[in-house]
């Protein structure tokens, strides 16, 4: 699995990595999602939240997310399996790099989370609380699982 | 059971997490949520909106909160009362959460570290903070004709920021570990009755 820094990505996350925000996620993910484990790579100086999956979307037999999350509300929620599929979701600025992408956020698409600016598209998640980014990502995550397909990640939403 | 949900139909994954939450929980709590890591100041309009109620319940909860000391308030340019997370409030509740989960003796170790890694990057780039690093690229950058002064790293100018802001929870857990064994519920002897986890 590749993590955070496995597609090349030059913009940065403005601020510091905030560790209440990063708590306040991994409770999320610990008391929704049976199937995630959620813990800080360092507790007490994080600089993510390391959420591992016992089962991977599609064929994957596990996958993981990494996320990052700024005193100033930027983000990055980074998905990779065990079959090397990757992609993110973020929030920050882009200096209009991204041609397809209106606001801050943004969806870093599979196979390899492309930062390609003809790639990168509007993001489905455009709550901004850390609460409600966390649980629109599990709520994306668990719909894939069902669906085994990465289609609804960044469609947004669960046709019957 | 430990299988994972199968969430139903949606169609709109903000307004279905939106309406969850609602459901799950009272505007106060809500309020409470939104505002507990807002750090820069917000009117209770805007507070209002993410914490999908109404202004005025937000500012009524806003008000109480801030009578406890978990918000701090300020007022705007326009008079209008202005509300973040108070600082004081954010740092007494991770450094319980540290303490909680760190002995004593990790914790002198890892801020002793973690100054060593602030004093790296201070020798480093050759200021005090990040902030004064941050100005000294910017006058780099306008008195540069060419365009190649890009001397920050983003990674080591936020690995600095993220390890000062720990260091500073740290610091204070430390603090009131210190200060306990001193001050104490029951008035036996001084230095043995350290309870540290």
């Amino acid at each position: 699995m590749n993590g955070t820094r496995g597609s090349a990505e030059r913009h940065s996350l403005r601020g510091a990595i905030d560790r209440p925000a990063l708590l306040a996620i991994r409770d999320v993910f610990n008391d929704e999602e049976p199937l995630a484990a959620a813990t800080l790579d360092d507790f007490l100086n994080p600089t993510a939240l390391e959420v591992r999956f016992e089962d991977g979307l599609c064929d994957a037999d596990s996958c993981r997310l990494d996320i990052q999350w700024t005193v100033q509300g930027d983000y990055k929620f980074h998905y990779t399996d065990t079959l090397n599929v990757n992609l993110r979701w973020g929030k920050h600025p882009h200096g209009g790099d991204y041609i397809h992408v209106t606001g801050l956020e943004h969806y870093h698409p599979p196979p390899d989370a492309s930062s390609d600016p003809n790639d990168v598209e509007d993001s489905c998640i455009q709550q901004s609380p850390d609460l409600l980014v966390a649980r629109a990502v599990l709520k994306l995550w668990r719909t894939a699982y069902h669906a085994d397909t990465l289609k609804p990640l960044n469609l947004g939403r669960n046709p019957p | 059971m430990t299988d994972s949900a199968a969430p139903g139909k949606f169609d709109d994954v903000n307004e279905a997490v939106g309406e969850e939450w609602e459901a799950e929980t009272t505007p106060y709590e809500r309020v409470r949520e939104v505002i507990s890591r807002e750090y820069t100041p917000r009117s209770a309009e805007t507070v209002a909106a993410d914490a999908r109620t109404s202004p005025k319940t937000a500012r009524k909860h806003l008000t109480a909160l801030a009578e406890e000391g978990f918000v701090a308030t300020s007022t705007g340019d326009h008079g209008g009362t202005y509300y973040r997370r108070s600082p004081e409030s954010i740092v007494m509740e991770q450094a319980t959460d540290i303490l909680s989960h760190v002995s004593v003796d990790e914790l002198v170790n890892r801020i002793s570290a973690m100054r060593e890694t602030i004093s790296e990057f201070q020798t480093e780039y050759g200021v005090e903070s990040p902030e004064e690093l941050m100005v000294e690229h910017t006058n780099q950058t306008l008195s540069d004709a060419s365009d190649n002064a890009d001397g920050i790293d983003p990674d080591a100018l936020q690995e600095w920021q993220t390890t000062r802001r720990n260091l500073a929870f740290a610091n204070a857990a430390l603090s009131i570990a210190n200060a306990e064994r001193f001050v104490g519920g029951d008035s036996s002897g001084p230095e043995e009755n350290t309870s540290a986890p």
